[in-house]
């Protein structure tokens, strides 16, 4: 196993981090600051934890001879985003008593909390593990939460690819005791030495993403994934899945060697082979993987270096077995399709809106206490799905005019009146908590959204679904460069332009304006959606016909970001 | 330059040279100038050997001070350089620069002593109050003595420690030569008029020993020294400009506390790191105008008072204390307005539930509460003169060269549901404008210095506003090439919001000139949580750092000093493996040593 010595910091922080553990309980213990360390800033991440602090206020905060105003985002891992009733309660008594009273659905069907003070830290990853959950993961350069199509109707067949999502994840998990002393004061063991086979003593070069699809839904955005796993089926079982590499979608502004890329057929697997198969290409990352540079050291820099032809020769000679060529798959659509679906079991299912993810009770609706309300009620599970969104799941017929009855009070119902662009709206949060932030997202779109709206009606367009996706900078976390309307932040009030995406995630946009403001991508939409509504071929999606009338040719992506 | 002075480069022998460096390097620049003029005027004038200070039994008169603040001090100071004028030989002499079996030898001495706390003697005077008060105390027969007491009639225990010096001399058999003199905040008529009595004491009495000293011996370029030690005082304060006014509590803290910059340019004001500031506010001009249309009195009624005519209103604003009720007050106040009800309500509470009634209310609220009507000269006659404000100094003239930061919380008194402001808190924080004026005077406090030696370690335990000298502290210290082991213990209500310049302070630590901080946010968690709690859970270490002769300062409330005092008693006591009293003695040998000390009020 090669070790290539590295120069970024990130690197040597891990080397020297002990598995993890660093000086955080050190950290936590210094009631002078609000923070943990610089070096302990990057380690809390492999525990779920982001350091953060409200950039709204940096300004005051510093004439005031006050540190920022420091506070942590967590994020509980939730493979497949499946949780039970009694855990979603767990959940929001967490989001209520130390975060900031609202629970976010994230693009990667996981949880997470804003505003945790480093008191509270211990007491709320504590109460998510209770409820056996945990935050291991969630973020670091390690894999992350593992994600699963959220909504098909096929029960039986959905149960077997979460049960292999759940298996990935729980195999791929660090060994390390550090979680555990750390956050759950569980005593250090004396007579054994942390191992962490997988991913030795640096892990990752950088964070690994795996996505599980089951194709028709491409709501996992699965060639957006370092690794993905493409279910095969026959008469509704599983047979297997074809395996797909070098997905990523962070770039980083004015940076062409760095870009989002789709991931490439590599070959197919039979289910009781995935665990093998992830550990196999985890294990090349970690070896072959770029560790001088953190922006180049994603998986899909490795693939696109090595090429798939060398990384499957790799693959095969780790697994010591070869495996089979890809099976095609044909995905119809992206994002939620919301309401009522049932399922072959007999059981139904309620797929709700909640804008950007965000679940809180504000003045128009109560939908955190409706969730809650809901969940003391509901005898089946939850579902977040990938696009911020969740899955009443396993609802009983008897069950489904209760639920209805709550989701109208509360206001969760309102995917029955909102335009489809709306519906297929994802941002990330950007400002004012996430460091990375160039420009707004969350606090933002959906404003703007109320003026393209406005546009559409206008061209008799609102039942159009069109896939919008807005992030505060080129790092991607909702997955812009794969929306058919991509605005990826660069300054305040500023944002590039990318159209041209595929509705059902197998195209790329490219960048049609650079550092516009709000005007000028209201007036280049305006025109498109002038033509569009006049000369669209009948179902032509709007991505698709930018490309057909503005493109030379499709081509596969764009490099330029 | 002190340091450097030899046997071998000097004319003193080494225990002269001992004492010299000793004394000379605790002198601040006003008494370094001080002294070099003295010792300039003595080779000049016609001065005799034997009127050296150090030959004591020479003097005819001596002046013994005990002060927290430097208060007493400059009283002594003053009656010093009177009595010098009029050519007697005076001794002055700090209370703790002094054996007090000394006394047995002295024939007239003028007490000068300060109260604090509940009642308490300074810190300076507790090796003489313990001498006087043990069983073995002797007779004083010979010694004629006046004591002035310095207090502040809004704490109980008004003048406690002049009163229990007075009546312990008595008892001993020391004849007072004058009436026991009271003084309250706003000290300046009465310790004049004080000065003015001793100096025809002296005449009277003292006048056939005082001939080895003729009037006016000194030399007019002494006395101008003495007399213009600074060119600005308390009764004549520097304008200072205010630069900078900004609020340091965040956003949303309880705590409305100020960072306030004053330019000192060109008012030759030096100051050192412990020293505070004194203020002279004005009231809240909207306060007054309510108070008397409340009163139904004409703003612009012309009464007497400070010797002039002024109108009732400018008074009221610029020279009377209305925010700080004391009990004379509060009684004046019923019998003018003939509210029965308030004067026996108020006669019959015990005396510590007075101090929290008057400690709760202001001016403001005894109008709104017992409506009365009386005429305009008898409201200004029941009240005090404004008393100027004392803050610690935040800063280092080092690094801040001719300015002075103060840190200032928002005094709030809410006892009727009003939010009533302190007069010089609300003035500097709320009414007070950058580029406004504001007056002015250096109060040094000699007893809140950092350690003579630059290596000594110091631990300093802050409360809220009470981190204004530390940060002075860590200036001097960042000014200065020594980095002794310094520990910050600071307490306040939240973290987030109330961590008074933290990034100072983390800067400090970050580069390693403060080597630690801890920290006790009494609401950030379920029990409240205070700087003693630290103390007790830091006791090993506190231990270790009082053993290696660390020097501990305390600043802030009164009853958070009193609290971490009991706690480091207590600490110790476990620590050293000794009991109460035991602890109790260490204690009072570390005050007596001046390892801790103490800015409370």
């Amino acid at each position: 196993m090669s070790k290539s010595i590295a120069s970024n910091p990130v690197e040597g922080i891990k080397a020297a981090s002990n598995f993890l553990r660093g000086t955080l309980q050190e950290s936590l213990l210094d009631g002078a600051t609000g923070t943990i360390t610089d070096s302990d800033t990057q380690l809390s991440k492999f525990h779920g934890i982001y350091q953060q602090d409200d950039r709204d206020v940096r300004e005051n905060r510093r004439r005031q001879k006050l540190e920022p105003d420091h506070s942590f985002m967590i994020r509980a891992r939730v493979p497949g985003g499946i949780c039970t009733a009694q855990q979603w309660l767990v959940l929001d008594t967490i989001a209520t008593t130390w975060a900031n009273h609202s629970l976010r659905l994230t693009t990667r069907q996981a949880f997470q909390y804003h505003g945790v003070l480093k008191r509270d830290l211990k007491s709320s990853i504590r109460a998510i593990n209770d409820s056996l959950m945990d935050t291991l993961a969630a973020c670091g350069d390690v894999n992350r939460n593992v994600m699963c199509t959220a909504l098909p109707e096929l029960s039986k067949l959905h149960t077997q690819v979460y049960q292999a999502a759940a298996g990935v994840s729980e195999h791929l998990t660090p060994n390390t005791r550090a979680y555990h002393e750390i956050w759950l004061d569980q005593k250090k063991l004396t007579d054994t030495q942390d191992n962490e086979p997988i991913y030795g003593d640096v892990y990752l070069p950088r964070k690994f993403k795996i996505a599980f699809a089951i194709p028709p839904h491409n709501d996992v955005d699965v060639l957006a994934h370092c690794l993905g796993f493409i279910a095969t089926s026959h008469d509704g079982t599983l047979t297997g899945f074809t395996i797909t590499v070098g997905g990523g979608m962070g770039a980083t502004h004015g940076d062409p060697t760095t870009y989002p890329r789709l991931a490439e057929e590599l070959g197919w697997c039979r289910p009781e082979q995935v665990n093998q198969v992830a550990e196999a290409i985890v294990t090349i990352q970690r070896d072959f993987g770029n560790r001088e540079s953190r922006r180049h050291a994603r998986f899909k820099y490795t693939v696109e270096k090595l090429g798939v032809a060398w990384i499957r020769e790799e693959l095969e000679r780790r697994l010591g077995y070869t495996i089979e060529t890809a099976q095609p798959y044909v995905f119809t659509r992206s994002g939620d399709d919301f309401g009522w679906k049932q399922s072959d079991d007999g059981l139904a299912h309620l797929l709700l809106f909640t804008q950007n993810g965000r679940l809180a009770d504000t003045e128009f609706a109560t939908q955190l206490t409706g969730m809650r309300e809901i969940a003391r009620i509901h005898k089946g599970d939850f579902r977040l799905t990938p696009n911020q969104n969740v899955v009443i799941a396993n609802v009983s017929e008897s069950q489904i005019p209760v639920i209805n009855a709550l989701a109208a009070k509360h206001g969760l119902d309102s995917y029955k009146q909102l335009s489809k662009l709306r519906l297929h709206s994802i941002a990330c949060v950007a400002l004012p908590t996430c460091g990375q932030a160039m420009a707004e997202a969350e606090r933002y779109l959906p404003g703007l959204i109320d003026k393209i709206e406005q546009q559409l009606e206008k061209h008799d367009l609102l039942d159009q679904a069109i896939t919008i996706r807005m992030t505060g900078c080129p790092n991607g976390c909702a997955r812009p460069y794969l929306a058919e309307i991509g605005l990826v932040g660069k300054a305040p009030g500023r944002f590039n332009l990318h159209l041209g995406a595929a509705f059902d995630g197998t195209r790329l946009n490219r960048v049609i304006l650079d550092n516009a403001n709000e005007t000028e991508i209201l007036a280049a939409l305006e025109n498109l959606f002038d033509e569009y509504s006049n000369n669209r071929n009948t179902g032509e999606y709007f991505g698709d016909y930018f490309i057909r009338s503005h493109q030379q040719s499709p081509a596969e992506e764009s490099k330029n970001v | 330059m002190l340091s450097t002075l030899r046997i071998e480069n000097s004319p003193f022998n080494e225990q002269q040279l001992k004492q010299l460096q000793s004394s000379i390097g605790a002198l601040d620049p006003a008494q370094s100038q001080w002294l070099s003029g003295y010792l300039a005027g003595r080779l000049a004038g016609p001065i005799t050997a034997d009127s050296t200070p150090q030959v004591q039994a020479n003097a005819v008169l001596t002046i013994i001070y005990a002060s927290e603040t430097g208060n007493s001090e400059g009283i002594a100071n003053q009656l010093l350089a009177s009595l010098e004028q009029q050519g007697f030989r005076t001794e002055l002499l700090a209370a703790d620069n002094f054996r007090p079996a000394g006394l047995r030898k002295l024939k007239n001495v003028v007490f000068i002593i300060s109260t604090h706390g509940e009642g308490d003697p300074p810190d300076a005077a507790l090796d003489l109050f313990e001498y006087l008060e043990s069983e073995s105390a002797p007779r004083l027969p010979e010694l004629n003595y006046r004591v002035l007491a310095l207090g502040d009639r809004s704490y109980p225990l008004f003048c406690e420690a002049g009163r229990k010096l007075d009546e312990r001399l008595q008892a001993l058999g020391a004849s007072a030569f004058g009436q026991r003199v009271e003084c309250d905040v706003d000290y300046t008529v009465n310790a004049q008029k004080t000065v003015d009595e001793i100096i025809l004491y002296a005449k009277d009495r003292l006048a056939g020993d005082a001939q080895t000293a003729k009037p006016g011996a000194l030399g007019a370029g002494h006395l101008s020294l003495v007399l213009n030690e600074s060119r600005w005082s308390r009764t004549q304060p520097f304008a200072a400009e205010v630069g900078q006014i900004q609020r340091i509590t965040g956003t949303d803290s309880d705590k409305d506390v100020y960072h306030i910059e004053l330019a000192l340019d060109d008012s030759e004001l030096r100051y050192e790191a412990g020293d505070a500031l004194g203020v002279w506010a004005k009231n809240d001009p909207e306060l007054v105008s309510r108070i008397l249309a409340a009163l139904q009195i004409g703003p612009s009624e012309i009464i007497h008072c400070n010797h002039t005519d002024m109108t009732v209103s400018k008074a009221l604003t610029d020279h009377l204390e209305i925010t700080r009720l004391t009990s004379d007050t509060v009684l004046a106040y019923a019998k003018a307005g003939s509210q029965d009800d308030l004067e026996v309500f108020f006669s019959g509470l015990a005396p510590d539930q007075q101090q929290l009634f008057i400690s709760q209310r202001q001016l403001a609220d005894l109008v709104d509460a017992y409506p009365a009507q009386f005429p305009a000269q008898i409201l200004v006659e029941m009240l005090r003169p404004l008393a100027p404000r004392s803050y610690s100094i935040a800063s280092s003239q080092n690094i801040v060269d001719e300015a002075a930061h103060l840190t200032v919380a928002t005094f709030n008194s809410n006892a009727s549901g009003t939010n009533r402001q302190g007069v010089a808190s609300g003035f500097l924080n709320q009414r007070l404008k950058p580029g406004q004026q504001v007056r002015v005077f250096l109060e040094p406090n000699r007893r809140f210095r950092l350690p003579e030696n630059p290596e000594t370690p110091i631990i300093m335990i802050a409360a809220g506003t009470g981190i204004a000298p530390f940060r002075a502290f860590l200036q001097e210290l960042e000014s200065r090439a020594s980095n002794p082991d310094s520990w910050l213990i600071f307490g306040n209500p939240h973290l987030r919001t109330d961590f008074l310049y933290q990034r100072e302070f983390l800067h400090w630590r970050n580069t390693g000139l403060l080597n630690r901080i801890d920290t006790a946010w009494s609401r950030d968690q379920a029990e409240k949580r205070y700087v003693q709690d630290v103390v007790r859970e830091q006791a090993v270490l506190i231990d270790q750092w009082l053993q290696r002769g660390a020097h501990l300062y305390l600043c802030g409330s009164l009853q958070m000093g009193q609290a971490v005092l009991d706690a480091l008693q207590a600490a110790l006591a476990v620590q050293r493996g000794i009991d109460t009293v035991q602890a109790a003695a260490l204690l009072s040998d570390l005050r007596r040593e001046k390892r801790i000390k103490k800015d409370l009020y």
